[in-house]
């Protein structure tokens, strides 16, 4: 076996982890500085593994494998292909600002650290291993420490809020274990490797439809897919900066990936079935995301609500059941991830300043404030499309490929668009113009330190939007490959 | 050989001896020295097992079966009383004057769980499953309040009709089949009468209750309310092993048809629905335990009720998972309610346990979470492969009802956790953890993750352990 650079990507934040469950509690900035190491190796091993990534193999890369429990078809199995090799990376650079950002927590500094590392290793997990075994352990290692992140370090309603996500998240991946072991116990099956089965299994038209249906249920819960989507706001909102950073930014994306890499991989025959409710569905995310975001108050909620708008997109790419909309929609998973990070660094700036996030008591925040104000106003823009950033090269693949499959819905989707830019500007107009608010009086500025992970951020959105052809150029191969083609 | 084959129970019978001969002595021993050897005579006893475990052979006229199955689950008993008896340490789980009968009997019922993990035959069956339950209702009376003696005999009047039930079933089987071993059971022509069936139905019934298994779980809430803590323990842990035991081997034997698939599946639906709804509404903590086992035992149902070897061997599995995680919870509850100088600790006194005692919490918050069912504790390797074996059978509809009730199950366990976590604790007085109950709380902590994570080398063994079984 060569080097197992996945593993090492999935070690990293566990070492890390370790480490800090055995350093004492009292050493606050060590503590930091632990969790900091553990994100730039994964990411300096992330950019590692897009770079030697091979554009031109249309299989898994960097396989790993090793028997875990013979008898139940368990391996603990590793590989890329272009979908998750940018999940991967995209986890990465959020974790590492996520950390960055979180710089100023002073409440049980140890434990908030080691949840997050804990969270992000169950992403990585999640994104790299090939077993469905794995695959539900991994997501499930991930929702836990999201509970705790929320209802000890969060705002807001914060009990309801932890619990209301927590209860849905398994309530969809209960329908995705079932959905498991029925792949399992199908003639020819036994075994959780997701390559095996597609080689050695064939699945009735029948149980192609039943299963998709399970598993885009169990899925959708956690991409916000309407009807589902409704821990997600409330969620985001009660949620320290770093976890609703990596919440909103990579955690709803295991579920858009996990349809895209059990559902569509597995069941293509099942995806072209409800194919049309899919679509849909991911509309009614889009319209009633955006317009939901135009009537809130609270800056977080706005941007929470945008986030399951911006989901929907992801969805309604999926749907196409196209090359070209898988690549927009892995790319609008990418963009979008990094984009509410900065978003949530943003306002997780502006809470601590101003113990607000109310619209009417803010205002004037760009003269108290102007670089955070810029890094907010650089993400809203991205919000709305602005051609030159990610979102924008995503949002239009999208749109191309859901005008030829489904006419109607790309208009309509098309329309929501500017609702979206309504409620962006509206936002930004409120926040940071106008006269200078009392509670925004005693708000200061980023320095040097909080202004590298932001900058970051926007600097990925912007090297993706001017060079799609970076991205587009990995996936694409792997994205074709998707339908069986 | 024989007596190799026969060690534990052996050893077991001895120590019963030796606490009686020391009530007869009427030499005042201190409880700590009962308790001390006790856990030495517990301990010897496990020992004894892990040594005997790959002895197989048959006993007594080939009504006692001695192979890697009934070895396993003798582990896990002899696991199960050592735990508790680490756990009687404290003069309210144990009233002083009554420290030598408790150990007696807590041996006595051991005894009858190991033996009834060895019967393939009816009778013996019965002797074992007597002794251990007497010496069990007589265990949850030591307490002798009101309550308790309420809550023991409402036990006894159960368990007596359970046994009397058992018999029926047995005479028509045995009256039917001219046979009361196991294995002649099956090749009996009888075997496809009506009334043949009710009598296997009846002497189910028996396990169920056993098991705390709906539609005979009615006496668990108040038992294990009522019941000093370790005993609640004890009944949790080791009792469920020793049923789960004899359920594998009954059903090995007996076989599981379609029809019979379909009613266990109808008391596995009853036990998760109702133990999890039933345990949402609880503030007193072991009651809400105690409904928490309800459900459990639906889960082990499912997966018994696949009726193939990796369903046997995922259930012996999950006994083992079970038998960590559930000792985990009562250390917590023991410690806490020893704390508050009152062993009935409800929802409240947990508050702000992760500021009196973060490792306790730590323990408390891992086995819940084992309990749930979330990886990657062993609760959820053994659900994982519980669920797998029955989805093979196509009971894909009970498996979807088990996982949805693991989702509803969370919410009553992450209320304990978040009591222990988030409420601002009564008292500040920090709960100090003496040695050996720091490393046995660790103890279980690791082989709790252990189980999770490693499992191959117990399913191998469980499988290994049915597969021997299998053959008659």
């Amino acid at each position: 076996m060569s080097f197992p650079l996945l593993t090492c990507i999935l070690l990293a934040p566990v070492t890390g982890l370790v480490l800090i469950l055995l350093t004492p509690g009292r050493q606050e900035t060590l503590i930091k500085w632990i969790a900091l190491a553990a994100a730039a190796v994964t990411l300096v091993l992330s950019i590692w593994l897009c770079l030697k990534f091979d554009p031109a193999n249309t299989g898994f890369q960097f396989v790993e494998r090793l028997d875990w429990v013979k008898s139940y078809g368990i391996h603990y199995s590793n590989a890329v292909d272009g979908l998750n090799v940018w999940m991967i990376l995209l986890t990465s650079i959020v974790i590492f600002c996520g950390i960055l950002v979180s710089w100023t927590v002073t409440f049980r500094v140890k434990d908030f650290f080691a949840n997050m590392l804990f969270l992000v290793s169950g992403v990585f997990g999640v994104f790299m291993t090939t077993n469905l075994f794995f695959f539900f352990l991994f997501y499930e290692i991930a929702v836990i420490p999201m509970y705790l992140l929320i209802v000890i370090w969060g705002s807001t309603n914060k009990q309801y809020a932890a619990m209301k996500l927590t209860l849905y998240l398994l309530l969809g991946s209960a329908l995705m274990f079932a959905g498991f072991l029925y792949i399992y116990s199908l003639p020819g099956s036994h075994t959780f490797d997701l390559i095996q089965i597609k080689q050695n299994v064939s699945f009735t038209a029948e149980a192609q439809n039943v299963l998709f249906l399970g598993l885009f249920l169990g899925f959708g819960v956690l991409a916000a897919c309407f009807p589902f989507h409704v821990w997600s706001p409330d969620g985001h909102v009660a949620a320290p900066t770093a976890a609703s950073m990596l919440h909103a930014g990579v955690l709803m994306k295991l579920g858009a990936y996990g349809i895209l890499r059990v559902g569509v991989y597995l069941l293509p025959e099942g995806a072209r079935h409800w194919a049309h409710l899919v679509a849909w569905l991911s509309l009614c995310n889009i319209v009633y995301g955006a317009l939901v975001a135009t009537q809130q108050k609270d800056l977080k909620y706005i941007i929470g609500y945008s986030s399951v708008s911006h989901m929907g997109i992801v969805l309604l790419g999926i749907a196409t059941l196209t090359p070209v909309g898988f690549n927009g929609a892995v790319f609008q998973m990418f963009s979008h991830g990094l984009m509410t990070a900065l978003f949530f660094a943003c306002v997780g700036h502006i809470y601590d300043g101003c113990h607000t996030r109310q619209l009417s008591d803010l205002g004037g925040l760009s003269k108290q404030a102007p670089v955070i104000s810029a890094f907010f106003i650089i993400a809203g823009l991205c919000g709305l499309g602005l051609p030159g950033m990610g979102s924008f090269v995503a949002e239009l693949l999208v749109t191309i490929a859901a005008l030829s499959v489904y006419p109607v819905i790309g208009i309509v989707s098309l329309t929501a668009l500017l609702v979206t830019a309504y409620y962006v500007l509206t936002a930004v107009q409120k926040t940071f113009y106008g006269p200078v608010s009392e509670k925004a009086s005693h708000l200061r500025d980023i320095g040097l330190f909080q202004f590298i992970p932001r900058a970051i951020l926007v600097g990925c959105l912007i090297y993706f939007g001017i060079f799609p052809q970076v991205f587009i150029h990995l996936i694409s191969v792997s994205t074709k490959g998707l339908l069986g083609a | 050989m024989d007596i190799l084959l026969f060690l534990p129970e052996t050893i077991l019978s001895a120590l019963i001896f030796l606490y009686l001969c020391l009530a007869l002595a009427k030499k005042e021993l201190s409880p700590k020295t009962l308790t001390r050897l006790a856990g030495l005579g517990a301990f010897v006893v496990l020992v004894s097992v892990v040594y005997s475990m790959n002895f197989s052979g048959q006993l007594f006229h080939g009504t006692y079966r001695s192979d890697l199955l009934s070895q396993c689950f003798k582990a896990l008993i002899g696991l199960g009383l050592l735990l508790t008896v680490l756990l009687s340490g404290s003069p309210l789980a144990v009233p002083g004057s009554r420290a030598l009968e408790y150990f007696v009997f807590l041996f006595s019922a051991t005894l009858g769980m190991m033996m009834i993990s060895s019967s393939v035959d009816l009778l013996t069956l019965f002797v074992s499953m007597e002794l251990s339950s007497y010496s069990l209702y007589l265990l949850t009376a030591l307490r002798l309040d009101r309550r308790n003696a309420e809550s023991s005999v409402k036990y006894l009047i159960l368990g007596a009709a359970g046994s009397g039930v058992f018999l029926w079933g047995a005479s028509l089987v045995i009256g039917l089949s001219g046979t009361a071993s196991f294995a002649g059971l099956i090749q009996s022509p009888a075997s496809a009468q009506p009334a043949f069936l009710l009598g296997l139905v009846f002497i189910l019934f028996a396990f169920l209750f056993k098991l705390s298994a709906a539609p005979m779980h009615f006496w668990a809430p108040d038992v294990y309310e009522s019941a000093a803590t370790p005993v609640t323990n004890f009944i949790a842990t080791a009792s469920k092993a020793a049923a789960v035991a004899i359920l594998v081997r009954f059903l090995m034997s007996s076989g599981v048809s379609a029809a019979l698939a379909g009613l266990l599946g109808v008391f596995a639906f009853i036990s998760m629905t109702l133990g999890n709804t039933a345990a949402l509404l609880q503030k007193d903590v072991k009651r809400l335990l105690a409904y928490s086992s309800i459900a459990q035992a639906g889960y082990i149902l499912v997966g018994l009720l696949a009726g193939t070897p990796e369903g046997y061997a995922s259930s012996l599995f999950y006994a083992a998972a079970y038998l960590l995680m559930n000792t985990g919870v009562f250390l917590v509850v023991h410690l806490v309610a020893k704390a508050l100088k009152h062993d009935n600790p409800q929802l409240a006194h947990f508050d702000g346990l992760a500021e009196r005692s973060p490792k306790l919490a730590l323990l408390l918050l891992l086995s819940l979470l084992s309990l749930a069912g979330i990886p990657p504790l062993a609760g959820f390797t053994g659900k994982w492969i519980l669920f797998s074996a029955a989805m093979d059978q196509g009971h894909w509809f009970l498996v979807l009802w088990a996982v949805l009730n693991s989702v509803v199950s969370l919410f009553y366990y992450l209320t304990l956790a978040k009591h222990a976590y988030l409420e601002k604790p009564s008292t500040k007085e920090p709960i100090v953890l003496t040695g050996p109950m720091k490393s046995l709380g660790f103890g279980l902590l690791l082989s709790i993750i252990a189980l999770g994570i490693f499992p191959d080398l117990f399913i191998s063994l469980a499988q290994k352990a049915v597969s021997g079984a299998l053959i008659p």
